[in-house]
């Protein structure tokens, strides 16, 4: 007992800033900051031929030097948030949910066109996709709602209705500017948030079968998509055009074997796998780290997470609870999509890999996200502060 | 203290009571586990079950292979000649995809192209626009000289997306001589036709191969390797055939053919019939591997021509119209199959009087006949067995011959006898052995055997008559092929020994390592020596006695057999049988131990000419020309013997300043006589000149004191002149006649062509070369 107080004291003494006078969870932390190390590692490799290639071979780390401009913001932005007080995004959470909306709504009015899909906002010089941010208010607003509804959540009118609702203030902007892996993302996110806060799993049981009968709808109308599902089954159909992406894939990860051909030394990163240095990144990582590799990636991403979660677990009230679940979560269903899509599990659906896929945006939110979880985890096991 | 424990009971109290918490527990399992196992056996499929699946999908996916060609091997004649050849060019052809990536002026490369390689600079747009595609051909085949602008036009104007590509091109320095033999090669460098067919595998060698990685777009990979197969050059291949015998039996042939106006062409070969070789081969109306698509035939191209215009002229997608192209399209692609074919050794015909040869031979060497066995022909007898009368081609009938006789005067009857003393058995054994029933296995593509009859045919008389057995003896109704007759007829005069023919003496490597010699294979014995060694003695007898005197060739001891046949399955469009003839005529020189065997065939000469068909008027005196070059080539010895020194050509001596007696001896060293004017003391002119030729046994104008006659006659006309007739008329005017081929003292020889056309000026005792032709030789 002497002992651990000793150390409470010497957190104390070493944070004395903080107001809950309590150190963040290190194994999160350094979870955290091992996926960014390993992730900005791979990202030099698997776009190091892109890069060498846009600049006629003058600069290989044209990708990772904004990549790690991005993760040096994200960084600070995580010692930022994990020194907020937890009660601020709740004290915030509407006026943050609000502004997210205006955000997505003015993409479709202001916003920037990349790669033929309008999701890009320029905001003072900076490049942003504002539904990295509505996916984080989202989140930060459910676990407003749980508190909010309590025991009601039980009842369809708060648990279906009222989150449904919420959600689809994010959904509709997002479905008008035709982003479906958000949407997608966001309902996944919204499902498992629902069913934590304690919304009744027949609903969500239900919500989900309506899910799949409008994709199935979706898909029989529509031809694009159809052509994806075929793309998806028998990617070797067609090679050249829409089983391309797939093949690649596939020819990485297959041709990584046990060991993989070593650090640096893919070769279908040559501008045989399309999206080498983004969404696919994980297939060079297989390619060049073989099966052992992979799963130490892996693994890396489970434990992360099941800290994550281990830190919603020991959260000292509900609201901090979901919020670190929520967004626990977040890199959980993102993690599971991106890997299941590069091995052709799942169709593809254009999800990054966290910390790993080239993405400012995306990255820098991540890491501000898990500033939360670390804020979160400075208080564990203490009394609610703002039990209801 | 207390206060801990309190909380931590409390936290406690809150993880298992709160169904927030326990569903965050089932979350964590879920997506923190669950959900990655899936993606784990995935990838244990993946990368470790398929792992050699994808491995090679992979590397094939990354791996460029560049092949590096190997140059084709030559084929020489047998002094080293240069038949084949290749000769480096190159292909252009554009990147439509780099040409748009690099926004290259199109219009303007078109134009340059265009103009450069002679073809649509529209056309050429055409090619670059299709930006699918990476490799479009817009020249094939340019010179070096026209690669060179191209190249430098690109490096000029900095163009990406017009490329070369260097190739080969084979080059025929003797165009059509021997094309059927030496063949050519398609489009993609492989041998068709002949010897670059039949030796393809020797003279392509084999490419090379570069295997790089290579990143996609052609990007540089650092972590590559390279894999090298070097490429070996194509062996050279040295021809037993001679192109100064080529050429000159192909001159004799086309001479043949103009002079009696053939009219389906014409085929010969000329064989060492000790060894086999293939000395030359022929086959006429040829064509120029050069540009073998081409039909030389402008009558063939003619026709060809004329069902493309109208075809052409039918409305386009018509019945017509399509009918009309195939029917064009048939024709030109039967037009180009006939002239490459090789009719020596692919194409079946009647022997005719030439099989004769075997079927004495098979009767001498087994005894069913001797030398001294008798025959009577009357002009037609009625043969046991035989439904039809036989005819021989004499109507008048030969009357009382011996063995001899029958073969020099070709006599049906004569044969039919023979035939039937041999019998069907004997005679299909003799068939067998001569290998008429079998290819004769020479190294070239395309050989096919003919057509002989069924055994029982010959043998079982009882059954089926004597009909085939007695034509069979006289070479009529079947087929065989010119190279299997000339290797039988080998046989019966080298001693017995049936041959292998070939036409490749050795292969050697682009170091010049002999890769393979060919040697001369006997196949079997045919028949005994001693009724070769007699068969020669006839077969010589048939040029100084017989039907084939139009082949002497003075100083050179020749034997042979001629033969008419008809062709016996050729039609009309009234289905009534053609009267079309094929000529032919076997040579063998020299008969005391031959060496070298010529056949020549000539099908279908004209009626028009008025000149007699038959094997003894046209094809025998055309192998003796052919002989009478080839034979001073090949170093066989010449020698004159009384009666044909008019035919020995001697260089005039310098008389001048010797004594009459003198000169009298040096003429008479070289078979001359004098004849004397004047009477100096020494000579002081000569008619003819130092240095001119003239006929052995002629008399010169020696001058003593006196200046020789200068002045010029008027050659005559001598065609159809006798000997005595020409002898006559050249002494009168003071010239001196040379006496080639036939040099038979009778009426029925007459001269059928002459040295210098008639009415022209030349000085006098200018010697006049006369060929004399028995015109009315038979068979």
């Amino acid at each position: 007992m002497a002992a651990e107080r000793d150390l409470h004291a010497k957190e104390n003494r070493r944070f004395r800033t903080l107001r809950a006078g309590e150190s963040v969870d290190y194994p999160f932390l350094f979870l955290v900051l091992l996926l960014l190390t390993v992730g900005l590692a791979m990202l030099y490799s698997a776009s190091y031929a892109q890069s060498e290639y846009d600049t006629s071979y003058e600069i290989s780390t044209k990708y990772l030097q904004k990549q790690a401009v991005c993760a040096a913001i994200g960084l600070v932005a995580m010692y930022f948030f994990s020194r907020i007080p937890v009660s601020l995004w709740h004290k915030f959470a509407w006026l943050l949910y609000g502004v997210s909306i205006v955000l997505l709504l003015s993409v479709l009015v202001i916003g920037e066109e990349v790669n033929g899909a309008r999701r890009w906002i320029n905001l003072a010089g900076i490049q942003f996709q504002p539904s990295e941010i509505a996916k984080f208010t989202m989140i930060v607003l459910f676990a407003r709602l749980t508190r909010l509804f309590g025991q009601e959540a039980k009842q369809f009118r708060y648990g279906v209705m009222g989150f449904g609702m919420a959600l689809m203030g994010i959904l509709v902007p997002l479905a008008l500017e035709k982003h479906l892996s958000a949407i997608m993302l966001m309902g996944m996110v919204a499902v498992v948030m629902m069913f934590v806060a304690g919304t009744s799993p027949k609903w969500l049981l239900a919500g989900a079968g309506a899910a799949a009968v409008f994709v199935v709808v979706y898909i029989s109308f529509m031809g694009y998509a159809g052509d994806r599902v075929t793309a998806w089954l028998h990617p070797e159909l067609d090679p050249g055009d829409t089983g391309y992406q797939i093949l690649q894939s596939l020819y990485a990860i297959g041709s990584g074997g046990l060991f993989g051909l070593g650090y640096g030394k893919s070769r279908q990163k040559y501008l045989y796998l399309p999206f080498q240095y983004n969404d696919y990144i994980f297939a060079i990582c297989c390619e060049e780290l073989g099966l052992v590799g992979a799963v130490a990636i892996i693994a890396l991403f489970a434990v992360t997470i099941l800290r994550g979660y281990w830190i919603a677990l020991h959260a000292r009230d509900r609201f901090s609870t979901v919020l670190a679940a929520g967004l626990t979560t977040l890199i959980a269903v993102q993690t599971i999509l991106n890997l299941c899509v590069v091995t052709n599990l799942l169709p593809s659906t254009g999800i990054a890999l966290p910390f790993f896929s080239y993405g400012g945006t995306a990255l820098a939110v991540n890491l501000g996200e898990m500033g939360i979880v670390l804020s979160i985890s400075r208080h564990r096991n203490q009394r609610k502060i703002q039990e209801e | 203290m207390g206060k801990k424990p309190k909380e931590k009971r409390s936290y406690d109290r809150l993880r298992l009571n709160s169904g927030h918490h326990r569903r965050i527990l089932l979350v964590s399992v879920l997506l923190g586990l669950l959900a990655f196992v899936p993606v784990g056996v995935r990838l244990y499929a993946l990368m470790i079950e398929s792992y050699d699946y994808y491995a090679g999908l992979a590397l094939r996916n990354q791996t460029r292979t560049t092949t590096v060609t190997a140059n084709r091997g030559d084929i020489y004649d047998r002094n080293m000649n240069i038949l084949a050849t290749s000769v480096s060019v190159e292909n252009v052809y554009l990147d439509p995809h780099e040409l748009k990536q690099s926004k290259a002026n199109i219009p303007e490369i078109s134009a340059f192209l265009g103009e450069l390689l002679e073809k649509d600079p529209d056309w050429i747009a055409e090619q670059a626009a299709d930006t699918t595609k990476r490799y479009k051909q817009v020249g094939a085949r340019v010179d070096e000289e026209t690669a060179a602008k191209i190249r430098a036009y690109i490096n000029e104007k900095d163009v990406s997306g017009i490329h070369l590509e260097p190739t080969a091109q084979r080059v025929y320095p003797f165009a059509s001589l021997a094309a059927q033999v030496i063949g050519f090669t398609n489009a993609g460098g492989d041998g068709s036709e002949g010897v670059e067919a039949a030796y393809d595998s020797f003279l392509t060698g084999s490419a090379g191969k570069v295997i790089t990685t290579k990143g996609n777009n052609e990007m540089d990979m650092p972590f590559s390797y390279e894999n090298y197969i070097s490429s070996r050059q194509g062996d050279s291949v040295i021809l037993t055939l001679d192109t100064t015998i080529q050429a000159c039996l192909e001159k004799q042939m086309e001479a043949a053919m103009a002079r009696y106006d053939v009219q389906n062409g014409a085929f010969g070969l000329v064989m060492n019939c000790k060894t086999g070789e293939i000395l030359a081969m022929a086959t006429l109306g040829s064509y120029d591997p050069n540009n073998c698509l081409e039909l030389a035939d402008t009558g063939a191209a003619d026709q060809v021509e004329q069902l493309r215009l109208a075809y052409l002229a039918q409305s386009e997608g018509s019945e017509a119209y399509e009918a009309g192209k195939k029917a064009y399209e048939e024709a030109l692609s039967a037009a180009r199959l006939k002239q490459w074919r090789n009719r020596v050794l692919s194409d079946g015909y009647e022997p005719g009087s030439t099989f004769k040869v075997l079927t004495m031979a098979a009767a001498l060497d087994c005894g069913a006949i001797d030398l001294n066995t008798s025959f009577h022909c009357s002009g037609a007898e009625q043969i046991p067995g035989r439904s039809q009368l036989l005819h021989c081609w004499r109507s008048a009938g030969h009357g009382a011959e011996q063995t001899p006789q029958a073969l020099q005067n070709s006599c049906n009857i004569a044969f039919a006898h023979i035939a039937l003393k041999l019998g069907g058995a004997r005679f299909y054994e003799y068939i067998e052995k001569f290998g008429i029933l079998e290819k004769t296995g020479i190294d070239l593509a395309g050989e096919s055997k003919g057509v002989f009859f069924d055994k029982a045919l010959v043998t079982n008389t009882d059954k089926w008559g004597t009909a085939s057995l007695t034509s069979g003896s006289f070479g009529q109704t079947f087929k065989i092929t010119p190279l299997q007759l000339v290797r039988a007829i080998s046989s019966v005069v080298n001693g017995g020994n049936l041959l292998e023919p070939y036409i490749v003496s050795e292969i050697v490597d682009a170091d010049g390592n002999t890769v393979m010699k060919a040697e001369p294979t006997v196949v079997r014995q045919t028949i005994s020596k001693e009724t070769s060694d007699t068969m020669r003695t006839l077969i010589r007898s048939v040029v100084t006695e017989g039907t084939a005197k139009n082949a002497n060739v003075a100083g050179f001891s020749i034997g042979g057999k001629t033969g008419t046949s008809e062709k016996i399955d050729v039609f009309d469009e009234n289905g009534q049988r053609v009267q079309d003839k094929i000529v032919s005529f076997v040579g063998i020189a020299p008969m005391e131990d031959p060496e070298y065997i010529v056949l020549v065939a000539l099908d279908t000469p004209s009626r028009e000419t008025g000149i007699y068909i038959s094997g003894g008027v046209m094809a025998a005196p055309t192998v003796g020309a052919v002989m009478a070059d080839i034979l001073p080539y090949l170093g066989v010895e010449r020698t004159f013997s009384e009666t044909d020194i008019a035919g020995q050509e001697i260089v005039m001596e310098d008389l001048t300043g010797l004594t009459a007696a003198d000169a009298e001896r040096k003429l008479k060293g070289i078979q001359l006589t004098a004849k004397f004017s004047g009477t100096g003391e020494t000579v002081t002119g000569q008619i003819p000149a130092a240095g001119q030729t003239v006929p052995g046994g002629s008399e010169v104008l020696v001058y003593l004191g006196q200046e020789p006659e200068q002045r010029s006659v008027v050659v005559p006309d001598f065609t159809g002149m006798n000997r005595q007739q020409a002898s006559d008329t050249a002494g009168a005017l003071g010239l001196y006649i040379l006496v080639k081929g036939n040099d038979e003292i009778s009426a029925a020889v007459t001269v059928t062509a002459q040295s210098e056309a008639k009415d022209t000026q030349v000085p006098v005792g200018t010697t006049i070369t006369l060929e004399f032709t028995d015109t009315a030789a038979r068979d």
